[in-house]
This record gives structure tokens, sequence and C-alpha cells, in this order.
């Protein structure tokens, strides 16, 4: 036992043995919190697609109870027996309440079944790659969309930095100094994917899908630089551990309320920095494809878009990757203007004074919470505003957008040098 | 010691799979495929960008030219007809003078390579170059101790000497003048976005602001192309 804890020692004094261990923890817990929230938001946007449109499916789906009479159980109301069997009156508020969750008419599974059943649907289907297809591009696609969202992960910070008796662990994978442009530059390339995907199909209706991907992906690329800059302006750096620890001490970009928060340049800026919020969400809904600007899956014009050829699970990757691609984009947003893993109002300094791993771990907790409140968010709009025609898309981005954001730079230059 | 072997071998494997990447442009029939392959080039330009610490050099190569100008290379290319281009191109007179041109023109680039052309770049011998200004603006500190030129060729010389080399303290030390000696020390990356933009911005301003220029009149004239005038 000695031995084996003298070893442990050993290698973790040894600083590239200890980089290269918590980079390799880091990056697994990285990894599993994103496949799980691709599988999340999936669950997400299922139960919220039907509380927005008023479909019961969804939500209501569980195992009715009158299946259990089918299958030879004798009693006509098992709630009410419980209830009884427990000694809870009928009239109380439990019983209520389990009336409300409808507990007395079936076993309820919160729509996780629909979820599973989609994975194992999706997994049993026939593959299909059609003969005309290129064969090589029409593989390769798929993986080129998944991918990118994964490696942008990288950079995002899931807490702060954590002391140990052989040297700082911050908890994020890789702390570059060029944080957000990592984000941008990576999460860029899956319009390859979505490009490919179209060519390869060697079909009209996918190439064009492939195409508007191509052109919306690019426009709002443009917009979505400019809008941070601003952010970069307050806050001097680039590196977003930095960032987010700027706004744990002196309050979340757009909630300055304690700290430094409250000086009044701080509360000029507020303007330019709510302006870069919209414009920067806009464009991670663009980047995301997600409706109201999914124009390159617009299945009223192009049939289903670039994916149409797909079948099984290579059709799924495209989906998965579309999830990733969410869950990136709210944690950047997240990270970015409402504060990462900071808990706010000077509660992270203080825990940290009490035990810094119990810091991290609220930290961790916060961050994921913050991030499932996006997603809402994200899902929210979906069902919620219809799709935009291909144009005002393209005006709304050139037009707009990129006029906007250039102002807003000026403005916020003109605030930091004259207001003080 | 394993940092800067690690850091060559890194570098070595990135320039080769560049290389590969480069020649799969020229070589392959298919436009989609040449082009795919330029995409593959530059991400490791990148990387080789990032091995040698320069982050921000490295992302925007990924951001401008694979992100951005490449998908355009792309997406004109996807218009194309493909089984024409595939074909094998007609001999014409010129043909055999190819090879001939090609071991020109690497010649001369490994004879510009040899003569140590590359301190010829312009800003390699005045102040304004950030290496150097970093080196004159606090002195002896920058130098690595064995950058001392013992017996430097005349041309390296006449060109304004070897680059003395970058390191991360000395950097640290430039751009934040109150720093102390064991922080600076412990600095591991170069701020290499504010050194880039305090070069640019500077030194040379004047020169960027035309090139901005020059960028700026090149999109209006192909817009001015490109829209037809409708008369009524």
């Amino acid at each position: 036992m000695d031995a084996i804890c003298n070893w442990c020692d050993a290698l973790l004094s040894n600083p590239i043995w200890f980089y290269l261990i918590t980079t390799v923890l880091k990056l697994v817990l990285m990894f599993a919190v994103i496949l799980a929230f691709v599988v999340i938001s999936v669950w997400i946007e299922r139960r919220v697609a039907g509380w927005i449109q008023d479909r019961p499916g969804p939500n209501r789906a569980g195992l009715p109870l009158f299946l259990l009479q089918r299958f030879g159980s004798k009693e006509k109301q098992p709630l009410k027996e419980l209830l009884h069997f427990f000694g809870i009156p009928e009239g109380s508020c439990i019983a209520k309440l389990c009336q409300w969750l409808r507990f007395d008419r079936e076993i309820p599974f919160f729509g996780l079944i629909q979820p599973c059943l989609d994975g194992g649907k999706l997994f049993l289907k026939q593959e299909l790659t059609p003969s005309y297809v290129r064969k090589a591009y029409f593989i390769v696609a798929p993986m080129l969309v998944l991918g990118p969202p994964m490696v942008a992960a990288a950079v995002i910070p899931f807490a702060s930095s954590v002391e140990t008796a052989y040297g700082s662990i911050s908890m994020c994978v890789a702390n570059l100094g060029i944080g957000p442009l990592w984000v941008f530059a990576i999460s860029g390339l899956s319009v390859y994917g979505l490009t490919l995907a179209g060519w390869a199909s060697n079909s009209k209706y996918p190439f064009i899908g492939g195409m508007r991907a191509t052109a919306q992906l690019i426009s709002y690329e443009v917009a979505m630089g400019l809008s941070v800059i601003p952010l970069f302006m307050m806050f001097g750096t680039l590196n977003l551990q930095e960032i987010v620890q700027a706004q744990a001490a002196n309050g979340w970009t757009l909630l300055p309320l304690w700290g430094e928060g409250l000086s009044p340049q701080r509360w000029a800026l507020m303007l330019p920095l709510l302006i870069s919020f919209l414009v920067f969400v806009t464009c991670v809904f663009a980047e995301a494809n997600r409706t109201p600007f999914d124009m390159a899956e617009c299945e009223t014009d192009l049939v289903g878009g670039y994916h149409t050829e797909y079948s099984s699970m290579k059709f799924a990757s495209f989906f998965m990757g579309e999830y990733a691609a969410m869950v990136i984009g709210s944690a950047i947003v997240v990270t970015l203007f409402l504060g990462g893993w900071s808990i706010g109002f000077g509660a992270d300094a203080a825990l940290a004074g009490i035990c810094p791993w119990l810091a991290v771990c609220c930290q961790f907790a916060m961050f994921i919470l913050k991030l499932l409140a996006f997603i809402f968010f994200f899902v929210w709009v979906r069902w919620t505003l219809p799709r935009f025609r291909w144009d005002q898309v393209m005006k709304l981005g050139w037009l707009v957008f990129l006029e906007l954001t250039v102002a807003n730079i000026f403005l916020t230059a003109a605030v930091l040098y004259f207001v003080k | 010691m394993f940092e800067s072997a690690f850091c060559q071998i890194v570098f070595y494997i990135f320039a080769l799979l560049a290389a590969g990447c480069a020649l799969g442009v020229v070589i392959s029939r298919n436009p989609v495929t040449s082009a795919m392959n330029m995409a593959l080039c530059f991400g490791f330009v990148a990387a080789i960008f990032f091995g040698l610490g320069a982050q921000f050099l490295g992302i925007v190569q990924l951001i401008v030219y694979a992100g951005a100008i490449l998908v355009l290379f792309l997406f004109v290319t996807m218009m194309l007809d493909i089984k024409a281009e595939e074909k094998p191109a007609s001999r014409n007179c010129w043909l055999p003078s190819a090879p001939a041109l090609g071991a020109v023109l690497i010649g001369t680039v490994f004879f510009g390579l040899v003569s140590n052309l590359s301190l010829a770049l312009p800003g390699a011998q005045d102040s304004g170059c950030p290496a150097k200004a970093l080196c004159s603006s606090i002195g002896e500190l920058a130098l690595s101790p064995t950058a001392a030129p013992a017996a430097e060729a005349p041309a390296a010389a006449r060109f304004g000497g070897a680059l003395p080399k970058l390191d991360p303290a000395a950097a640290a030390r430039a751009l934040k003048p109150g720093i102390s000696p064991e922080e600076a020390a412990a600095a591991t990356s170069y701020p290499d976005v504010k050194l880039l933009a305090q070069c640019l911005y500077t030194r040379y301003n004047i020169a960027f602001v035309i090139l901005g220029f020059a960028l700026l009149a090149g999109t209006v004239g192909a817009t001015a192309l490109a829209r037809r005038i409708r008369k009524n």
C-alpha cells in the first residue's frame, strides 16, 4: 500500500506526468459532459416542444396503469391502495400532488423512453449508401460535422483553478491565450462537413442545402467575430479563464452588481454590451444551424437539405453535430456574457476561502445549471419563431449585423475613452 | 531539453504533412480533392505556428484561410463540371518545358534559403521588428546567451544580423514594467496578440492602413463588376 502511495506521489511530483494526468482527466470529463449534454438537449427539446405546442406526447407518455390489469393485477386503482397502505388521507397535499403528477393513471417515465427508442431506431435502421454518391466524401462529411464542436470545447473553463500539493490545476483542458478565437475557428470548420455532404450526395436539393450552409456560416462568422470585440476591449484579454475570473470578481458582463462592476464606466458600457450580446446570440443560432436559421435543411424548399441522401447513424451524426454545436454555443455565451462558472455576488471567493475543492464543485454545478438554462432558451426560441426566408437571412447578416457591430466597436471605444 | 526536442519532432512531422498535402493539391485531378488537400495543408501550417508559440497567427490561419477563403474556393469548385476537369489535360507545346521550370523554381528557393535571404525581409534590420524592439527596450535581457554572433556569415551582417531569440520572461517584463522577477520567470507563453498588435499599429501603422484601403478598393471593384446596372 505504501509502495503504491509512494509511486503515485513520485509520479505526480514530476511536472510532465502531473500535467499529462490532469489534462487527460479534464479531457475525459469535458467529453463526458458534452456527450451527455447532446443526449440531454434532445430530451429537453422534445419535452419543451411538447410543452410549447400543447402536445401531451413527450411529457405525459408513461406506462398506463390499465395495462397492469391486462397482465393480471386485480387492483383497480393502485394509487388509492398505495395511499391507503401508507395511511395518507385522500384529500391531503401529497395525494393531490400525486394526482397532479398523474400517478393514478400511469407510471411516469418523464419522456425518457422516447429518446431511448429513437437512438435504438437510428442504430437499427438500414444503412443505405446510394450508388451515385462520391463515396469517400460522403462518409467523411458526417464526421466533419460531429468532430469540430468536440474539439472546440477544449478551451471552455468549467471551474476556477485549484492549488494542489503538486501544482495548480486550471479547470479547462487547454488554457490558451486566444480562447474565443479557438472556438470560432474550430466550430467554423464544421462548414466543410455540410458543404461536402451536399456536394458528395450528387443530387440537386442536398447540393443547394450545402451551398446555403456555406454562405450562411461565412456571413454570420464575420458578424460573430466582430460582435465580441467590445467585450475583449473591456476585459483586455482573450484568455477565457481570465475573463471568467474577472467576471467572478467584478460582476458578470450583463449583471455588474458587485465588486468594481458598479463604476459609472461599467454602467455606460451596458448598452454596447447588450448589443453585442443580442448579435452574438443570434449569430450562435445561425452557426448552429437551428431554426429560425435552419436554411440548409429547410424541408419545405429542400426536401431534407444536405442530409437528404443519408440514413441511419450517418444521418444521426449530423444531428448529434448540430446539438453538440448548440451545447458549445451555449457554453461560450454563458462564459462570455453570463459569468461562466462564477456563482456571483462574491460567493466564489468566500467558498474558495472555506475549501477550494468545494468551490470547484459548486462552480462546476453552477456552470452546468447555466448551460441547461441557456439550452432551454435555445429550444424555446426554436419552437417560438418561424423560419426566416433565405434573402432575409442574408440581409440580416450583411446589412444589419455587420454595420451594427462595427458601430458598436466605436461606441465602446468612445465610452472607454470618455467615461471614467 | 525534453521540450525543445519534442517541439522539433512535432515541427518536422507537421512540416512533412503540410508538404505532402501541398503536393496533393498539385497532383490530384479532382478540384474538390485539391481544395480539401489545401485545407489540410493550412491546418498543418497552423499547427506549426502553434508549435512555435505563435498561437494568434495559427488561429488566424485557421479562421481566415481554412475557415473562410478556402470555403469560398470550394464553393466555386463545386460548381465546376468535375468529369470534364478530371480528364487528362491536352498536350501542348509548352508541356516539355514544365520540369525544367519546376527545377529552376525549386533551385531558386533553395539558393535563397542557403544564402540566408530570409534575413533580408523588410524590418529584420530596423528596430520596429518585435524581437529587435524588445531587445533594444530592455537591453541584453532578451538576448539568449547562446545567440552571440561569433562568426556570422557576411550576408547576415549586411542584413542586420541574426534575429535574437524571444523568450517569455523578457516579453513579460517588456509589457508589464512593474512585474517581479519571479513572476516574469514563471511566464511560459508570449503575449503574442499584444506583441503583434503593438508592432502592427505603431511601427507599421501606415502600411497597415494602406493595405486596408487596397483591399477595400478590391472589394469595391469586384462589387462594381459583379453588379448589373438596371436601366429605368
